[in-house]
């Protein structure tokens, strides 16, 4: 889609190195900053290696992906759901309105503890909290998605002899699917930050876990080497979504 | 082929838009409704197709609603579906099977000048190549009465000359009954047999009604060197010219005018 020119991919390329290694000699030879503090990034990529080589990382991989991928597909699917039916039927808006208005003004992070005590502190809370930042941000793509549908489709398909059925597959299904795509990477985003933050309030297993761990231990490099890794799971999550959405999408990426 | 017998129609609580509406179609009759913007042209089409429910009178039609087309001002086609999905989706909701309703798409696309571009997307198509996908989704379904609100209005003229001829081809050919609102006089003359003139609303009513004597079947450049041609435009032009300065009198002098002022 946006094809970068390759001299500025080696200009960032040769500044990240620049200030890598500016890091790595403040740290160490330099003594610049406190490794304790800040440790260069070769302990980092050391601690790194580590995590992976003595097998422990992926046990806590698979709990932070699980939780998020299922409050993910939850999520959108209740929030596309919800969203669809209320923008159909008036009545059920009015209901679900109000709450989702509410759910949306509040960070709903401060929810965490409360899915703890409802759910324990095993997956099901993490699962609850990815769902819930996910859901409110899907109902409400959805539900003004719906209501802001082409209204001359609607009569196009009609006068073409199509009931509420055709309508509901060539109208309104496509119009859900491009709305929920076009957050498809926000809600990604939003699954991950609820299941490390649900692990990072009480929890056994995942990154959030590991995070907290290193946080009470004082280890800034374990510290580092896990922000990297979530940062590198969301990025290739976000790319994979951002082909689905190209994908799914192609009349309007062609 | 249509009858249209005292229907009025209001949107709310309003003053109705049309009142007194009496208007028959025979067969193959060709007739067109022109009058002041706004004034409730378009209004009378949608109550035709059942989009628009009237507040009261009748719409009868010796055919089936499937045997309607519309053909709209804009060209909204399905912006997910390519050319010739959009054309197959009107054949598909008449029945046809998915392999036969993709043929006579195809088939369409040929006859509407589009060969090779089934397979864009209508954000990959120019305004009059829409125009012509829209053309094809509504006559691939061999409508008997073709309703059409302005169809070519958005068109620059060249595009919109040549398509007005394809469609006035297909009209002759197969017998068509249309009812076409249009707010080009020249093109009303050209095309109908009968042209009316609504008069301004609210309340508005077919005011005049001129009867276009042309031979058919007509060549759009030629019939409009017809003898009868500038004179009946000029007819129109001058009926139409009188309903709009009345309005503007109405707005230059509310307080002359108990309609408005209500």
């Amino acid at each position: 889609m946006n094809t970068l020119p390759l001299g500025l991919y080696a200009r960032r390329l040769a500044t990240l190195l620049g200030v890598l290694g500016l890091w790595q000699l403040s740290a160490g030879p330099l003594g610049w900053v406190d490794p304790f503090y800040l440790p260069p990034p070769a302990a980092i990529g050391a601690t790194l290696v580590q995590l992976f080589a003595d097998g422990g990382i992926y046990s806590h991989l698979e709990a932070t992906f699980g939780a998020a991928l299922m409050g993910l597909a939850l999520g959108l699917l209740v929030g596309a759901l919800c969203g669809f039916v209320a923008a159909l039927v008036p009545l059920l808006a009015e209901l679900l309105e109000p709450v989702m208005v509410l759910l949306n003004a509040i960070p709903r992070v401060i929810l965490a503890p409360l899915f703890i005590i409802w759910l324990g502190i095993g997956i099901g809370s993490k699962v609850a909290l990815s769902f819930i930042l996910v859901v409110v941000l899907t109902f409400f793509s959805v539900y003004n998605g719906i209501r802001a549908v082409d209204a001359s489709l609607v009569e196009r398909v009609r006068t073409l002899g199509g009931g509420t059925w055709v309508l509901l597959r060539e109208v309104y299904v496509p119009s859900v699917v491009s709305w929920v795509m076009s957050n498809l990477r926000v809600s990604v985003g939003f699954a991950f930050t609820g299941a490390v933050v649900g692990e990072f309030v009480a929890s056994t297993r995942g990154l959030g876990y590991l995070l907290s761990f290193a946080q009470s231990t004082y280890n800034a490099a374990l510290s580092l080497a896990l922000i990297f890794l979530v940062v590198v799971v969301v990025m290739l999550l976000f790319a994979g979504a951002g082909w689905l959405e190209r994908r799914l999408l192609r009349w309007k990426y062609r | 082929m249509l009858q249209i017998s005292q229907l009025a129609l209001a949107y709310g609580d309003a003053e109705p838009v049309l009142e007194d509406i009496d208007l028959g179609l025979a067969e193959g009759e060709f007739v067109s409704l022109v009058g002041p913007s706004g004034c409730g042209k378009s209004s009378l089409l949608r109550a035709v197709m059942a989009l628009q429910a009237p507040s009261s009178g009748r719409v009868e039609l010796a055919v089936s609603r499937r045997a309607v087309g519309f053909l709209f001002q804009d060209d909204a086609l399905l912006p997910w579906r390519s050319a010739c999905d959009n054309i197959a989706l009107g054949l598909r909701i008449h029945g046809a099977g998915k392999r036969a309703a993709r043929a006579q798409a195809h088939e369409w696309l040929e006859l509407v000048g589009l060969a090779g571009l089934g397979s864009r997307y209508p954000r990959e198509l120019s305004g009059g190549q829409r125009k012509r996908v829209a053309i094809a989704q509504v006559l691939a379904l061999r409508p008997r009465l073709l309703l059409m609100d302005e169809p070519f209005s958005s068109l620059d003229a060249i595009v919109r000359h040549y398509l007005t001829a394809e469609l006035l081809q297909w009209v002759e050919g197969e017998h068509m009954t249309v009812l076409m609102v249009t707010h080009d006089l020249e093109e009303a003359v050209a095309l109908s047999d009968r042209v009316l003139l609504l008069g301004n609303g609210p309340r508005a009513h077919i005011k005049q009604e001129f009867a276009v004597p042309l031979a058919r079947p007509r060549d759009l450049l030629h019939v409009r060197r017809e003898p009868q041609f500038a004179p009946l435009s000029a007819r129109l032009w001058d009926a139409l010219a009188q309903e709009v300065d009345v309005r503007h009198r109405r707005i230059a002098q509310p307080d002359d005018d108990v309609d408005m002022a209500a």
